[in-house]
């Protein structure tokens, strides 16, 4: 037996497997359902992602806390129950002990529900608190995001004009990306079983419309704008004009663009 | 260079068992890659249209004003003037679809999840401690939520 299966009559038969496949037309059918499989379904005509640069800036000083922001990404995007693609902080910075010759004491950071049902009252007694603000979260749309770094298969990526998404048909939900962000800002859907993450609401900026977060936002703390086509007294261009702005972890080199105005050197 | 006849055979087998290889991994490329990859760069560029083909839910300020402008216009010179209409109003689809269907009536609550006093809260948002403030449950006896420096 093994003298009939020689090193060469393998390697002819193999060469005719190549050959069979390139000219079966079977291929033709193959590559169609290819295609078929990853078929898109309508999407707003006339949006080239190469011609904007979208960018979120949040000011610190005109969040009120009132968690419709959060309320709102969850009914616009279905985010599943106790996942968030967008939440609020509250951050309270206790006084310093007496005589300890400290700037500030403690720093108590707390998110029930991500903030969606507003706040309730803090268990910090009001005498006893420095200071207190909140910070609104969500994906910075990192320049040199680590999440699309360690996807072993290319499912997430940064777009052209600077959202960062997930290919739904692509991701096998190894859950590496949401370990990488360093802004806990993804998710494992248990829906989808896939990755998931805020997408700067990419069905309603590519139709010239805001982000749900930015359209409820009473307050005016969430500011959106396209960097490549400013409109005519665009609020992202004054607010970076007027505002000292600083974004999260910029030590970690990952290039975050979200833009934060009144940030505390202990907001992480 | 010796030609190739006098190559020895088992570097040819190895030549032409490369050649099979790179072949075998072009052509599955060839099949398995989606039309649109590296249409923006390592990922298939119709990912971004698929994302995209989704409906929005909130119908935003401007779908207000198409039937409501007048409102919108006087809700535009007052404190609330940032508001979008369904920050309070709620989600409006149902209602752009068919006029019939009225928007939810508004309770205290929602007054006083932006108002309510908190130490958290900036210094330039007017808060009140609503218990101090007022007993009853209709903030509108007093406050008109479209021009709040009205009075009913």
């Amino acid at each position: 037996m093994s003298e009939n299966i020689t090193r060469r009559s393998v390697l002819k038969n193999l060469a005719g497997i190549v050959g069979g496949i390139l000219a079966a037309p079977a291929g033709g059918a193959c590559k169609a359902a290819v295609k078929n499989v990853f078929a898109s379904s309508p999407a707003p005509p006339g949006y080239d992602p190469t011609q904007h640069k979208w960018l979120m800036a949040l000011d610190v000083n005109r969040c009120i806390g009132c968690g419709m922001c959060v309320q709102a990404c969850i009914e616009e995007n279905n985010v599943p129950e106790s996942h968030y693609r967008t939440w609020i902080e509250r951050y309270i910075i206790t006084k310093p002990k007496a005589g300890s010759g400290q700037v500030r004491g403690e720093t108590i950071v707390d998110s029930p529900e991500g903030g969606r049902k507003g706040f309730p009252e803090a268990l910090v007694p009001k005498q006893d608190i420095l200071k207190s603000f909140f910070v609104p979260k969500l994906c910075n749309l990192c320049e040199n995001s680590p999440c699309t770094q360690v996807c072993p298969v290319g499912a997430t990526f940064d777009a052209p004009d600077g959202a960062v998404l997930v290919d739904k048909n692509y991701c096998i939900g190894c859950g590496f990306c949401v370990q990488a962000c360093p802004y806990g800002c993804r998710f494992f859907n248990p829906e989808t079983h896939t990755a998931d993450k805020c997408t700067l609401c990419y069905h309603r900026i590519t139709r010239g419309l805001k982000p749900a977060c930015v359209e409820i936002c009473p307050s005016q703390a969430r500011i959106f704008g396209d960097l490549k086509n400013p409109a005519p007294e665009d609020p992202l261009q004054r607010f970076i004009a007027n505002n000292r702005v600083e974004a999260l972890k910029r030590y970690l080199g990952t290039g975050p663009r979200v833009a934060y105005a009144g940030l505390d050197e202990e907001v992480r | 260079m010796p030609p190739l006849r006098k190559m020895p055979p088992q570097i040819i087998r190895l030549v032409l068992l490369t050649i099979g290889i790179v072949c075998v991994y072009f052509t599955a490329r060839y099949f398995l890659t989606p039309p649109s990859f590296g249409q923006y760069g390592h990922y298939r560029g119709k990912a971004l249209q698929e994302i995209a083909a989704r409906e929005p839910y909130w119908a935003g300020r401007n779908t207000c004003d198409t039937c409501h402008g007048e409102i919108v216009q006087k809700l535009a010179k007052a404190e609330h003037k940032e508001l979008s209409c369904e920050t309070c109003h709620g989600v409006s689809k149902a209602h752009v679809e068919n006029p019939e269907v009225k928007l939810p009536k508004l309770s205290y609550s929602l007054c006083v999840r932006c108002h309510e006093a908190s130490p958290s809260r900036p210094k330039w948002l007017h808060q009140i401690n609503v218990r101090n403030h007022y007993t009853g449950s209709v903030c509108t006896e007093c406050h008109v939520p479209h021009q709040p420096n009205e009075v009913p």
